[in-house]
């Protein structure tokens, strides 16, 4: 009867006893974690140098401020406008090119009820991505070359004029875009296809007895289930959208095309780097960084707005 | 739990603050053994090889007979990210002891006081000052009155040469072209008339590559030096008297440009040479993708590079030729600088009681036993010494200094070499190709480019360079015109100089010229 009447209190939640119990996790956590300080947070201390007349002799600390000059040194550079929009253009354009493909991929392997066919296109598909891109040039300059490449070889055969790919800039943006897209379509899939495999198998079995085929399948049972991930990707991806990929197009850039390839990035390592000027280098840093997570936290209210439980906080 | 919380949150804001604020390795002059730590990063001689082992009998010579404890770190072989490594540690105040650095990077260290002036220290090093540092070298390291930094010969100048397939104009029944119509002439037979006769339309007339920079080899690069200089206007700047400044503002390099996009239209440049790497462009040559190029002695003749043509091609013949004559007369295989290596040493070094014992390290490289210790490595080991003294692999394999064992034991020998006959002989022996059994020798090779004509642009390398939105329209511009993306008028042309001076090229080129006739080096 005591028993009976007792009531059931619920425990406060204890962070340091959720650790000990769960130790061995937490022990996981550690190396991201301490990753994350000491690459992450402890050099937001040097982006004051951004505010500052940088002189390595003086330090961080010692050197003069000089309020936005470094700021307003890129905003007034020669080249600002036409870096922002090399820029945007190259990061919404892998979105819109990289996303739908690596989800295509992601589903098609999913889908794919051959075993071997399955891992071997899967195998295949994320090679790319453990290639560098001084690796990844010498392919595309094997392919693309307008004297040797393969690609000009079937252009030249169908009786065409061979087409510099990597110095015409009408057509480079295309070759940035797509290899891109091909180097990196396979590791991307990877959170996609974690996704899939959690979905409810007995919804495609319930569709099956309705009569639904596979392209129905996919597009009432599939697509909504990873919503939730195809937003969170898109969320990170936003965050990150003045990062164009400077090692991509370090690589394959050259003067003839610097109207269409010179990004923010690759114009930091050569008047930042190159010329000593960390002060604008950091500049530059932190002002991707608060574009960044001012259309991140805007995405993110306009995902919770209109998609209830697919926003990331 | 807060409080747990609060004091990782504190411990991190510590952390922080140390970790930013700190960053720079202080060392102490004197180690406990007695020994001075003197850390260098420098230039490796075989880029492709490794570093230097760790059982290098230098390490142990240095530290019982010198008190030095050297520590080496091999720099980047591309200079460019030569440049960022130094700097990146210049702004982390983390400089190495001594360290190799290129001269626009030293002229940024010494704004910012990271490097000492050395002014005082030649003294201390009698023989090697005598044998590595004159007047020359010395003003290459020279930043506002003070040298900071020891400039040691680099690379040997005039060593490019104008070459052509002999092979090749023989099949065709042509001449060597000694001016630029015949030139043109013979890049058109070479393109279209099948000159490796197998049938097929896969050669060109000339094949170059990007080889540009902001002092000495400005944009389209040295590659087109040989057509540059029918024109007289082969280098970035012009350091005669009547004509001091930047070349692109002669009216001749307009005309240069007129030749050289024709040489596209025409189609008898290899397409690729707009995209080529270095590495790329040498293997297309190798391949007999084009019959006429610029290119370096050793890269064409030195043994292991010429061997894959000679496979390749048993019958094919490069030739050196001299440069074809332009309008005007005027001919020139390129413009050329004294070309240093320059060591510098970090203010750090100096203020921990270092300089002493570099300028001692730096001495012992330049004795009989550095010398050679640091260039061939150990005799009998690694080197024997033919009948003229010469140092030779002879019978040592791999373990000579020239086989993948013994090679990784000169990785320093910039750091001692002069370019002396010794060394050239040594480095260049001459050899029997192995698949036609020609007699080859990259100093032979070496020789003749040296005899032709060259044009003398001495301390284009200390010129100032450009901010990176004037190098990047200079090179862009041009780039465009060259590609046909721009129409090449005159009113065009005019436009482009227009927009290159309001964003900074006259400022760029007024800097050029005041510190031309400052500095003594206008001819």
């Amino acid at each position: 009867m005591q028993r009976k009447d007792a009531a059931i209190t619920v425990p406060k939640p204890n962070l340091k006893r959720e650790i000990v119990r769960h130790k061995d996790v937490y022990l996981l956590l550690l190396i991201p974690f301490v990753f994350y300080i000491v690459f992450k947070y402890v050099p937001i201390f040097n982006a004051q140098i951004a505010f500052k007349d940088f002189r390595a002799r003086d330090g961080v600390i010692g050197s003069a401020w000089i309020g936005f000059q470094n700021f307003q040194d890129f905003f007034n550079s020669f080249y600002f406008w036409e870096l922002l929009r090399n820029t945007l253009f190259y990061s919404f354009g892998k979105i819109i090119i990289s996303l739908p493909v690596s989800i295509i991929l992601s589903i098609a392997i999913y889908e794919c009820t051959h075993y071997a066919l399955r891992k071997t296109v899967q195998t295949l598909a994320y090679l790319p991505h453990f290639l560098s891109w001084v690796i990844m040039y010498g392919v595309l300059f094997a392919l693309l070359s307008p004297s040797s490449g393969i690609l000009n070889d079937i252009i030249k055969l169908f009786g065409g004029t061979p087409i510099d790919f990597l110095s015409s800039v009408k057509a480079f943006p295309w070759v940035v875009l797509l290899s891109d897209a091909w180097k990196e379509m396979g590791w991307s899939a990877i959170i996609f296809i974690a996704a899939l495999m959690n979905i409810d198998v007995s919804l495609f079995e319930a569709a099956m007895v309705e009569g639904a085929n596979s392209w129905q399948r996919v597009r009432y049972i599939t697509l909504p289930s990873i919503k939730p991930v195809i937003v969170t990707v898109l969320l990170l991806k936003i965050g990150t959208i003045l990062d164009a990929g400077f090692n991509q197009m370090y690589m394959l850039y050259s003067p003839q095309v610097y109207s269409v390839a010179d990004i923010i990035d690759t114009w930091v390592y050569r008047q930042g780097l190159l010329n000593f000027q960390f002060g604008l280098a950091t500049a530059v840093g932190l002002f991707k960084g608060i574009i960044g997570m001012l259309l991140v936290l805007v995405s993110n209210r306009l995902v919770s707005k209109f998609s209830e439980g697919s926003s990331l906080f | 739990m807060k409080r747990l919380l609060s004091l990782l949150l504190v411990a991190l804001m510590a952390c922080t603050v140390v970790f930013a604020a700190g960053g720079s390795e202080k060392t102490t002059a004197v180690n406990a053994d007695g020994t001075v730590t003197i850390n260098l990063w420098y230039g490796a001689a075989i880029t492709e090889a490794g570093p230097i082992p760790d059982d290098w009998v230098g390490y142990d010579i240095l530290r019982e007979e010198h008190g030095i404890d050297l520590h080496l770190s091999v720099l980047p072989s591309n200079e460019s990210d030569q440049d960022v490594r130094i700097q990146a540690a210049a702004a982390g105040n983390s400089l190495p002891d001594l360290f190799m650095v290129s001269r626009p990077v030293l002229t940024r260290l010494v704004d910012q006081g990271l490097v000492a002036p050395v002014d005082d220290y030649y003294a201390l090093m009698p023989n090697r000052t005598a044998q590595q540092y004159d007047a020359d070298s010395i003003a290459m390291s020279t930043i506002d009155g003070h040298s900071y930094g020891f400039a040691s010969p680099g690379s040997v100048a005039k060593n490019e040469g104008l070459l052509i397939r002999k092979d090749w104009l023989d099949n065709l029944g042509l001449e060597v072209p000694t001016n630029l119509d015949e030139l043109m002439e013979v890049m058109i037979a070479f393109t279209y008339d099948d000159p490796d006769g197998n049938g097929k339309d896969d050669t060109y007339g000339y094949g170059a590559y990007i080889e540009s920079d902001a002092t000495l080899k400005g944009y389209p690069g040295a590659r087109l030096f040989p057509i540059l200089g029918a024109f007289g206007v082969d280098g970035l700047w012009c350091l005669e008297e009547e004509n001091l400044g930047l070349n692109v503002y002669k009216p001749e390099f307009y005309d240069a440009m007129v030749y050289i996009r024709q040489m596209c239209e025409e189609g008898v440049m290899d397409p690729n040479w707009l995209t080529y790497k270095k590495d790329d462009f040498r293997a297309a040559w190798k391949q007999g993708r084009f019959g006429i190029m610029k290119e370096q002695n050793a890269a064409y003749a030195a043994e292991a590079n010429y061997a894959p043509f000679d496979a390749n091609f048993p019958d094919g013949e490069w030739i050196i030729v001299d440069p074809p004559k332009g309008p005007e007369g005027l001919a020139s295989v390129g413009a050329y600088d004294q070309n240093y290596r320059i060591y510098a040493m970090s203010q750090d070094a100096v203020d921990a009681g270092k300089a002493e014992k570099i300028c001692e390290l730096l001495e012992w490289m330049s004795s009989d036993e550095g010398y050679f210790l640091c260039g061939w490595g150990q005799e009998g080991v690694n080197y024997v010494l033919d009948e003229n003294g010469v140092p030779v692999a002879g019978d040592l394999g791999d373990n000579a200094f020239s086989g993948t064992q013994g090679q990784v034991y000169t990785q320093l020998r910039n750091m001692v070499f002069y370019n002396s006959d010794t060394e050239l002989a040594s480095r260049y022996p001459t050899y029997t190709t192995a698949t036609s059994g020609k007699t080859m020798s990259a100093l032979t090779a070496l020789r003749e480019m040296q005899s032709k004509y060259w044009t003398a642009a001495i301390g284009s390398g200390q010129m100032p360079t450009p901010n990176a939105d004037v190098q990047r329209y200079y090179e862009q511009s041009l780039a465009e015109f060259l590609s046909g993306q721009r129409a090449l008028t005159p009113e065009n042309w005019q436009a482009f100089l227009d927009q290159f001076n309001a964003i900074g090229g006259a400022d760029w080129n007024a800097q050029g010229v005041a510190y031309a006739q400052e500095n003594g080096l206008v001819r």
